[in-house]
């Protein structure tokens, strides 16, 4: 009985209350009764704030705590709580779309050609070898401070993921599969068409996960490194201000746009994948 | 080597009359060589015989003896290194599909992503022919292989047996008057085997197609067959030609009681041995 759905949830909220409480009077708590040597630094509400003044943050930058002013609030400031996320999602999208597409594009050609995979191959090889984050500076040099550089660093980090995925997938394809379908009546395009892409899509599929996640953190780090919107710009700022509560707010949003993209991202995945004996997602 | 046509001359050919059908499948001076690491082998040597309109060839043979590569040069998925190889008179040319043959694998070449239903349906989707036309000739093929209520199910979802029915269907759908088959049940258990010959013994007992059938299981062969070629070890060259004369309707099981049966059987697996005892030699 002790791992019924039932114990392991209130374990979960006991363990939630124990952390949110820690945080809350924790400081207090250990400066009263330890020697200040060994109150936890950890705990100082000057780093990682507290539950009550992330909450009150979040009210603020969320245009909750004026409740007349809430359209003022949103329309009036240029880097609330929710125009963070929305340009940072936007360009999280976007940025995935065109990595993603232009990955299974170069991952089809290059998978299917033996003579461009080897002429490319040392190319993409040392491209790929190119820490992703040590670009953004540049990007940034290049498309401004504006949406298109964040976009840019996500394409540049969802591309490779999304390439290797595909052109592992079109190189596995089963030959005896290809063999079936032009015995079949098949001509080489149809055998593309019919057998090649959906077999390949089974890859690129599974690299759909890994490739939204990259594109947010490629977002985020852009929007580090020098923005003027977005939630990874709100978390600079407060860390100009030395605001742990904002900092914090932002943190769990992300937090949350990233368990709402996983969830539909996997339920996309079991529907389009759904033929399949299991798929693991590879980084 | 070869024996004279009809080892048991007292019978007759039980299902064709020989002398009146026309040859649809003929091959002749049948070589393969490959070349492994500079190392040139021979695979099959100097392979003839022909195939008639209605028979069912068993190419029998000890594993490693060429038989697939004859099978597969037959259908143009392999170069021959030497001989010619007619199919209704035509010499066949080696990547070019001839849409009155069909073709069944060893191993599971089903579409994983399709359905049964779009599996079976597949050459006839690509042919072109509209979907209304082709829902009906598919529901009727996915009850001919007993697999009503498994239309809609992906391949993963079914058993071995049932995946090599869906194979089967997916090549019969396409009416191939000739049928090449390389060794479609060898990866099956015992029990599953039976049931897909009986499947195979009715529609090729309502159809009558000519059908070249590659396995090195004899009781199969003696099951199925209306004539045995056997194989002799690497090298793959001819060994013995029978006729196996076991009336018809068949029933699997109750084939293995005929007198010719047993008698057949014994026979060849003296001859099967002795190309066994060889491979080992070598």
């Amino acid at each position: 009985m002790s791992n019924s759905r039932t114990v392991i949830l209130l374990w979960q909220l006991a363990i939630l209350a124990a952390i949110l409480v820690i945080w809350q009077w924790g400081f207090e708590w250990s400066r009263a009764l330890l020697p200040k040597a060994y109150v936890p630094k950890i705990l100082d509400p000057y780093f990682v704030a507290r539950p009550s003044l992330i909450w009150q943050s979040f009210l603020r930058l969320g245009c909750f705590s004026d409740a007349a002013g809430f359209s003022a609030c949103i329309t009036g400031s240029d880097n609330n709580l929710w125009l963070a996320t929305l340009v940072t999602l936007k360009n999280t999208w976007w940025g995935f779309l065109f990595g993603w597409a232009s990955g299974i594009a170069a991952g089809l050609v290059l998978g299917r050609s033996d003579f461009l995979a080897r002429v490319f191959g040392p190319y993409i090889v040392a491209l790929n070898s190119i820490p992703r984050i040590a670009l953004v500076p540049l990007v940034i040099l290049i498309f401004g401070l504006g949406d298109l550089s964040k976009i840019a660093t996500a394409w540049l980090v969802v591309f490779f993921v999304v390439f290797f995925n595909t052109f592992e997938g079109t190189r596995a394809v089963d030959r005896d599969q290809i063999a079936a379908a032009r015995l079949l009546g098949a001509s080489e395009f149809t055998v593309l068409r019919t057998v090649v892409i959906p077999s390949a899509l089974a890859w690129v599929f599974a690299s759909l996960l890994p490739a939204v996640s990259f594109a947010l953190i490629g977002v985020i780090v852009g929007e580090f490194i020098g923005a003027e919107r977005g939630l990874g710009k709100l978390i600079i700022e407060a860390e100009a201000r030395a605001n742990a509560s904002e900092m914090m707010v932002a943190i769990f949003v992300m937090m949350f746009v990233g368990i709402l993209l996983a969830i539909a991202v996997r339920s996309l995945q079991s529907y389009l994948l759904r033929w399949q004996p299991q798929f693991e997602p590879s980084a | 080597m070869i024996a004279p046509p009809g080892q048991g001359l007292a019978l007759a050919r039980g299902d064709v009359p020989a002398a009146a059908a026309r040859t649809r499948i003929a091959v002749q001076g049948l070589a393969k060589r490959f070349n492994a690491s500079g190392r040139e082998f021979v695979a099959v040597d100097d392979v003839s015989f022909e195939v008639k309109q209605g028979e069912f060839v068993a190419l029998l043979g000890p594993s490693g003896c060429g038989k697939s590569t004859i099978l597969n040069m037959v259908a143009g998925l392999l170069p021959r290194s030497g001989g010619r190889i007619l199919i209704d008179e035509d010499t066949v040319e080696t990547g070019k599909v001839n849409p009155r043959v069909g073709y069944v694998f060893q191993r599971d070449t089903l579409f994983p992503w399709r359905t049964v239903e779009q599996n079976i349906g597949y050459g006839l989707e690509i042919a072109g022919l509209p979907k209304t036309e082709r829902a009906g000739r598919v529901a009727s093929a996915v009850e001919k292989a007993g697999l009503s209520g498994f239309a809609q199910s992906f391949p993963r979802m079914l058993s071995g047996g049932m995946r090599q029915r869906v194979a089967l269907m997916r090549t019969l759908i396409l009416e191939p008057e000739i049928l090449l088959m390389d060794e479609p049940f060898g990866a099956l258990d015992t029990h599953t085997k039976l049931e897909m010959h009986k499947t195979l013994l009715e529609i090729w007992e309502r159809e009558r197609q000519t059908v070249l059938f590659v396995t090195h299981d004899l009781g199969e062969a003696l099951t199925l067959a209306s004539r045995i070629i056997l194989l002799s070890a690497r090298p793959g060259r001819l060994k013995e030609d029978f006729d196996v004369a076991i009336p018809r309707p068949r029933d699997p099981v109750a084939v293995r009681e005929t007198a010719e049966f047993g008698r057949l059987y014994s026979h060849i697996w003296h001859s099967l041995g002795e190309e066994f005892r060889r491979t080992r030699a070598d």
